[in-house]
């Protein structure tokens, strides 16, 4: 065995969220027995940012708000890789939002975990789009990532896990991890994952965390349902959780998939082994 | 047909001509690029050299629009200084090209839409008038026709045989239909028909080309000539944004996409195209993403990312005229400092810049093999000019293109070792790079500044061993860069020096400064960043250097001073009206300038 990094232990403040974020990904990998090689966390900036140094896999840290197309670029260049794009509610609905739009448009087999604890943790605590979700009405209402994801057409998996309710957290990750798998394109799960040196929402989520999964009237293959049960909890101050929507809609790389198409693969693409090809191209300019 | 022919009179010489500018105008939607086609076609079979530049507004239809083609022995790579003929579908072009008039220039003037202008062409112009967009109205029920009367008409003129001529349009129009190829030809017929009236018979041309071997020879611009680069040199993943005049590097992958197995993609945003590419070059895919300045101002985070984290990445900038929006559609070379000094953080990053068609092949090439070996961001830049001009070249050297995998670890070499560190301090500073998908691996990669595991940290001493060991690589990579080409006297005083578009009529330049007796020297870099020691040495052995740009503030001239070049020494010759120096007005300043000692 080659000796390689060891994943350190988080750096996180003790009772953050992100701690079962990250256990409840450790466990779904080793639950679904992912080989750690194939595995490519990519992560954003933010506490949230330092998750691939604590997981078993190939890590990546990317920019602030840009980890998004990072992980479609890697996900279409090598599709055995099982690629998972991770960060704070500041990175994805702020300075990321543009990437969150166009990733669940474009549906490419990314698993997207946006950890959301209604702040900006790293740069100590100032407010997110998200932040409203924690506090009483006043200023404008929070931004809500599922009815977002739920008004963009070509939406294949949307979920909402709460750090505490560790059951389903693992089971959504489990089912997101095997929506980008099988190639059915982008899996976005948002957690619920408090920060509690800044923004303890403990207590407040607690109490208005809604499992919609148990909700034998909600349908998450019905859009309008979905749209209608999340407004309806929003009004009564709760919080949808749980399996928000499946669709079907092509992946987006699945024509290359299809053409066998692999960018990584250094092998197929020797200029020796595309001479002719090469040629073929160069001599549609020919005068 | 019924035109005026009187009082036209035809000069008693036919002109040879060995080098040749015709320029066809009118507004977006005339067609303009039609008839510059058709004759490029023709003059090809001449065995002629063609450079072919149009100077088009950003919308397609509507707009004033212009196509210039020079046809030369030999290839200059730019325009020359005056028009030798002119179709003028409009009074603007008129206004507009007249000062480039050639003095016994030939003006084909379509006098449908109003008199032609006063004023605007020197008196021993020859003006065909000929109201080709009524007649094609008319005769044929369509506007666009008048580029078939047209070009009879310029045929004529240039002694291309009336056979030749149909030839041409059967083999460009091919795609159309029979109908409408059949009214094109009687158009061309047409065309003949009024050359006739006014005198110039089959035979009776006004200009005589001369004839050349034909040798094989691709016409292609910049762009293109990029896009095929990377794809040689293995890049399969593209992802890019719109923008002028940048696209047709994506245009030109895409199409042909599904032959050779290369991912295109648009992306949302710049920032998004470039952190694709990141996210595809992470896999060991080889990666590239085209913009122009603007947007490259954007990526600007993301490239100093790829120097800091070390991750392999092709840019290429097709400088337009700045500042921010600019002039899309104009040409400059204003983007210097930002390819070599712009991000954030000191990094390494190497920028190289051809000089025609054929180094924009062989460089794109060698900047996707570069940027994997030295695992840093390579800069393409291109101008305006150089990227959407085209012109003949001789065919690539496609055998001459490996694929060189620099220190990319395979699984097999993986388990030999005892231990594996993403970041490893090696002597070159380059270190090994295992991919994500290779059993016993494991790493991880990032901007921030770590330790040789990938892991972040902050500790000085490690800072600095890191931060020179990236710096290291450039010195690694040194001997494959490419070095300035030179020409002229190696004695002589003089020395010019200018890079990319300046390239074709540097040359010119120095060719006519040779005529009148001024001895100059010619170094054009083709790698800017860093500053290679050609350059250098060029510049100690010239008593004073000319530097010729398209910058205002002269970032060129900025950039070598840097580098340690004396200031006394050099020469800022500089243009930024978004026009590219024409021979006779570069030698007219450099002329002037040595005049004023
Ligand atoms: C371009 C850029 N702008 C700003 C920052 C500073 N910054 C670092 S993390 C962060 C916000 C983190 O908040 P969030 O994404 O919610 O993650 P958390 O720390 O809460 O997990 C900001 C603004 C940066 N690193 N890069
Ligand atoms: S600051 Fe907040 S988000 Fe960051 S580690 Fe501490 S508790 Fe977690």
């Amino acid at each position: 065995m080659t000796t390689t990094f060891t994943p350190k232990d988080p750096v996180w403040c003790s009772g953050c969220g992100h701690y079962g974020v990250r256990g409840a990904l450790v466990n779904a990998l080793s639950e679904l027995d992912i080989p750690a090689h194939e595995t490519f966390l990519l992560a954003g900036i933010g506490c949230s940012g330092s998750i691939q140094n604590n997981v078993n896999a190939y890590g990546y840290h990317s920019m602030h708000g840009r980890v998004l197309p990072t992980a479609i670029g890697a996900a279409i260049a090598n599709p055995d890789l099982t690629v998972i794009a991770a960060g704070g509610d500041g990175d994805g609905y702020a300075i990321g939002m543009g990437h969150f739009a166009h990733a669940i448009h474009r549906n490419a087999s990314v698993l997207y975990i946006l950890m959301n604890n209604a702040a900006y943790g790293l740069t100590k605590g100032q407010d997110s789009p998200t932040s409203e979700l924690a506090q009483v009405a006043g200023h404008s209402p929070a931004l809500d990532g599922m009815s977002m994801g739920l008004s963009i057409p070509g939406a294949t998996f949307l979920a909402r896990g709460f750090t505490r309710w560790s059951d389903q957290l693992n089971g959504l990750l489990i089912q997101g991890l095997e929506h980008v798998r099988a190639k059915k394109g982008f899996a976005f799960l948002e957690v619920l994952s408090p920060c509690v040196t800044y923004n303890d929402t403990y207590p407040d989520w607690d109490a208005q965390m809604y499992n919609v999964d148990e909700d034998p009237d909600f349908s998450c293959t019905d859009r309008g349902i979905a749209f209608q049960t999340i407004e309806r909890l929003r009004s009564e101050g709760r919080i949808a959780s749980g399996l928000i929507h499946q669709g079907e809609q092509s992946a987006f790389e699945a024509n290359w998939i299809k053409e066998g198409l692999c960018p990584a693969n250094l092998e197929a693409h020797e200029p020796q082994k595309n001479l002719d090809t090469l040629h073929d191209i160069m001599t549609s300019y020919s005068t | 047909m019924n035109i005026m022919t009187n009082n036209i009179k035809l000069p008693k010489q036919t002109r040879l001509c060995e080098d040749i500018n015709v320029m066809v105008a009118g507004q977006g939607g005339d067609g303009s690029l039609t008839i510059i086609a058709l004759l490029s076609h023709a003059l090809r079979q001449r065995g002629l050299e063609l450079y072919q530049t149009s100077n088009i507004a950003s919308r397609i239809k509507g707009g004033h629009a212009a196509a210039i083609l020079r046809a030369s022995k030999t290839q200059h790579g730019g325009i020359g200084d005056n028009l030798d003929v002119l179709v003028a579908f409009d009074e603007e072009a008129i206004i507009n090209a007249g000062p480039s008039m050639s003095p016994d220039g030939i003006v084909i003037y379509d006098i449908s839409r109003g008199p032609l202008p006063e004023g605007c062409l020197g008196p021993d112009v020859l003006v065909l008038p000929v109201p080709f967009s009524r007649f094609a109205v008319r005769d044929l029920r369509r506007d666009l026709f008048k580029n078939g009367f047209g070009f009879g008409l310029v045929a004529r003129v240039l002694g291309i045989e009336d056979s030749e001529a149909e030839d041409c349009m059967r083999k460009r129009f091919k795609k159309l239909s029979k109908a409408a190829l059949e009214a094109n030809l009687h158009a061309l017929n047409l065309g003949f028909g009024i050359a006739d009236e006014f005198g110039i018979k089959h035979g009776d041309n006004l200009i005589e080309l001369a004839d050349a071997e034909k040798s094989e020879r691709l016409s292609i611009s910049g762009n293109q000539a990029t896009a095929l680069g990377f794809l040689a040199a293995g890049g399969r993943f593209f992802a890019g944004y719109p923008i002028t005049p940048a696209t047709e590097i994506m245009d030109t992958l895409s199409r042909h996409a599904s032959k050779i197995g290369c991912v295109v993609i648009q992306a949302e945003d710049e920032l998004s195209a470039v952190n694709q590419a990141i996210g595809a070059s992470l896999t060991g895919a080889r990666a590239m993403t085209a913009s122009s300045s603007p947007g490259i101002a954007l990526m600007q985070e993301s490239i100093s990312h790829c120097g800091s984290a070390e991750i392999p990445l092709v840019i290429v900038n097709c400088q337009r005229a700045g500042p921010s929006t600019g002039m899309p559609t104009k040409t400059e070379q204003s983007d210097i400092g930002m390819m070599t000094q712009g991000g954030s953080g000191d990094f390494p990053c190497v920028v190289l810049y051809p000089g025609d068609a054929n180094e924009c092949f062989t460089i794109a090439a060698l900047a996707t093999n570069i940027s994997q070996i030295a695992q840093c961001p390579v800069y393409i830049a291109l101008d305006r000019s150089l990227a959407q001009n085209t012109a003949t070249v001789a065919p690539f050297d496609l055998e001459s293109v490996k694929l060189d995998k620099g220190k990319l670890l395979d699984e097999a070499t993986l388990k030999t070792l005892d231990t594996y560190k993403r970041y490893a301090i090696t002597d070159d500073g380059i270190s090994p790079w295992a991919l994500p998908g290779t059993p016993e691996g494991m790493n991880l990669v990032t901007g921030n500044e770590r330790n040789e595991w990938g892991q972040v940290s902050t500790e000085p001493e490690n800072r600095i061993a890191m931060m020179d060991k990236r710096a290291r690589k450039i010195n690694a990579i040194r001997d494959l860069l490419p070095g300035g080409v030179e020409h002229g006297d190696p004695r002589a005083e003089i020395g010019l020096l200018g890079t990319g578009m300046e390239t074709g009529v540097m040359g010119e330049a120095w060719a006519r400064l040779e005529e009148q007796g001024v001895k100059t020297r010619c170094h054009r870099p083709r790698t800017l960043s860093p500053v290679l020691d050609d350059t250098l040495d060029f510049i100690n052995q010239c008593s004073r250097i000319y530097i010729i740009e398209h910058s205002e503030s002269g970032q060129l001239e900025r950039l070598l001073k840097g580098a340690g070049c004396p200031a006394e020494k050099l020469r800022g010759i500089r243009k930024y009206d978004g026009l590219p120096f024409s021979p006779g007005e570069l030698t007219d300043l450099i002329l002037t300038r040595e005049a004023q000692g």
